[in-house]
């Protein structure tokens, strides 16, 4: 199980069978140039690969005003 | 992926440049586009005193920091509107970083002032958000000119210009398309306005945000819901992943092609500016429009018995 924390929603998602980074995004229907990702404190793009367990913090990056 | 420079695993993929960098590389990167607009554009020298527009966002911050570490001699501003529960987080955010990177800091008090933004939101009829922003580039002004800056730098980035480029582009605005860019010179008691992050994208910004350990505030405002320019970047921000550079490219080939000729229009229509009769603040009418709208909120909570 991947747990992703969505910011600045504050969201908190489990997703399962989850892979690679661009999977979660493609369930969370984000573009990767629209968002960061940071697994334990560390930047990852697009193609990186996810193990069980991992939680990532997903930031949208577009300033709401 | 790879770092483009050094081969180490890449944390920043730039499809629109056709590279990733690995987190001691991007900086880097970032460094080169903030060096390059500044030398390109004419901007500013390091002889010349900056003032910083600081929201508490992480593309003002990141502005501030990066132009720290270049040895440019800045100064930030910060301006707390007065609206509850967001505006003391934002300050304290900026007071935090300025403390931390020992940056001169200046803020001024809407509601000192007399003006609050909740005020605008109570008494005015028009959108909140254009009158706050008016009432923001105001007083970025005047404190510029009255303190004696050369210079007005804000953290707009590339997603904010061709945002505001296509809003302008869709009413066919020529007054704004005439003068909108990276660098609007000093006249009529404005000081030079400049944009040193026009050629990075929100994206990049916010990652330099991250490696560098920035706290931003990123609270969205609670009166900016709904505001067309989000809307924008969001349609935006799928045209760009479909096609990369197609942002940098719409904004480039206006400042080449679009800009001289809207300039030109202006030429021949625009207005002749004077100072403002109460604040001295340069205006096409006898009394600029924020002080109108400051008389006109007194009046208002005069009539309602507040005031």
């Amino acid at each position: 199980m991947i747990t992703v924390n969505l910011e600045p929603d504050g969201e908190q998602i489990e997703m399962h069978n989850t892979r690679s980074v661009i999977a979660v995004l493609n369930t969370l229907k984000l573009r990767s140039t629209m968002v960061i990702v940071v697994r334990d404190g560390e930047l990852l793009t697009a193609d990186r690969m996810l193990k069980n367990g991992d939680t990532l913090m997903v930031r949208k990056v577009t300033s709401a005003g | 992926m790879k770092c483009i420079r050094c081969k180490k695993t890449a944390c920043v993929a730039l499809p629109s440049h056709h590279s990733g960098f690995c987190k001691d590389c991007f900086p880097l990167f970032f460094t080169k586009q903030v060096e390059t607009a500044i030398r390109r554009e004419k901007m500013f020298t390091h002889d010349e005193r900056i003032l910083v527009a600081l929201s508490g966002g992480k593309d003002s911050l990141a502005l501030m920091l990066e132009l720290k570490l270049q040895g440019y001699d800045v100064t930030g501003l910060h301006i707390d509107l007065g609206i509850p529960k967001s505006s003391e987080k934002a300050r304290k955010k900026v007071e935090d970083f300025c403390s931390l990177h020992d940056l001169n800091l200046r803020v001024f008090e809407m509601e000192k002032w007399g003006l609050p933004i909740p005020d605008i939101k109570q008494y005015v009829k028009r959108p909140v958000c254009s009158v706050c922003g008016k009432m923001k580039r105001h007083h970025f002004n005047r404190i510029a000119v009255e303190e004696g800056f050369d210079v007005l730098a804000t953290g707009h980035n590339l997603d904010d210009e061709v945002a505001r480029l296509f809003a302008n582009t869709l009413r066919w605005d020529t007054a704004y398309l005439s003068d909108q860019g990276p660098v609007l010179p000093a006249s009529d008691g404005f000081v030079r306005k400049v944009k040193p992050l026009f050629r990075l994208s929100e994206f990049e910004t916010a990652n330099y945000a991250f490696l560098k350990g920035i706290e931003i505030h990123s609270d969205p405002c609670p009166y900016a819901s709904g505001a067309s320019f989000t809307n924008h970047k969001e349609m935006w921000g799928e045209l760009e992943y479909r096609s990369p550079g197609q942002k940098f490219q719409f904004y480039q080939s206006f400042l080449k092609k679009g800009k001289p000729a809207f300039a030109n229009l202006e030429k021949e229509v625009g207005v002749e500016l004077h100072p403002c009769e109460e604040c001295g603040s340069p205006t096409s009418a006898g009394v600029c429009s924020v002080c109108r709208i400051r008389a006109a909120v007194q009046a208002s909570k005069v009539e309602a018995g507040v005031a």
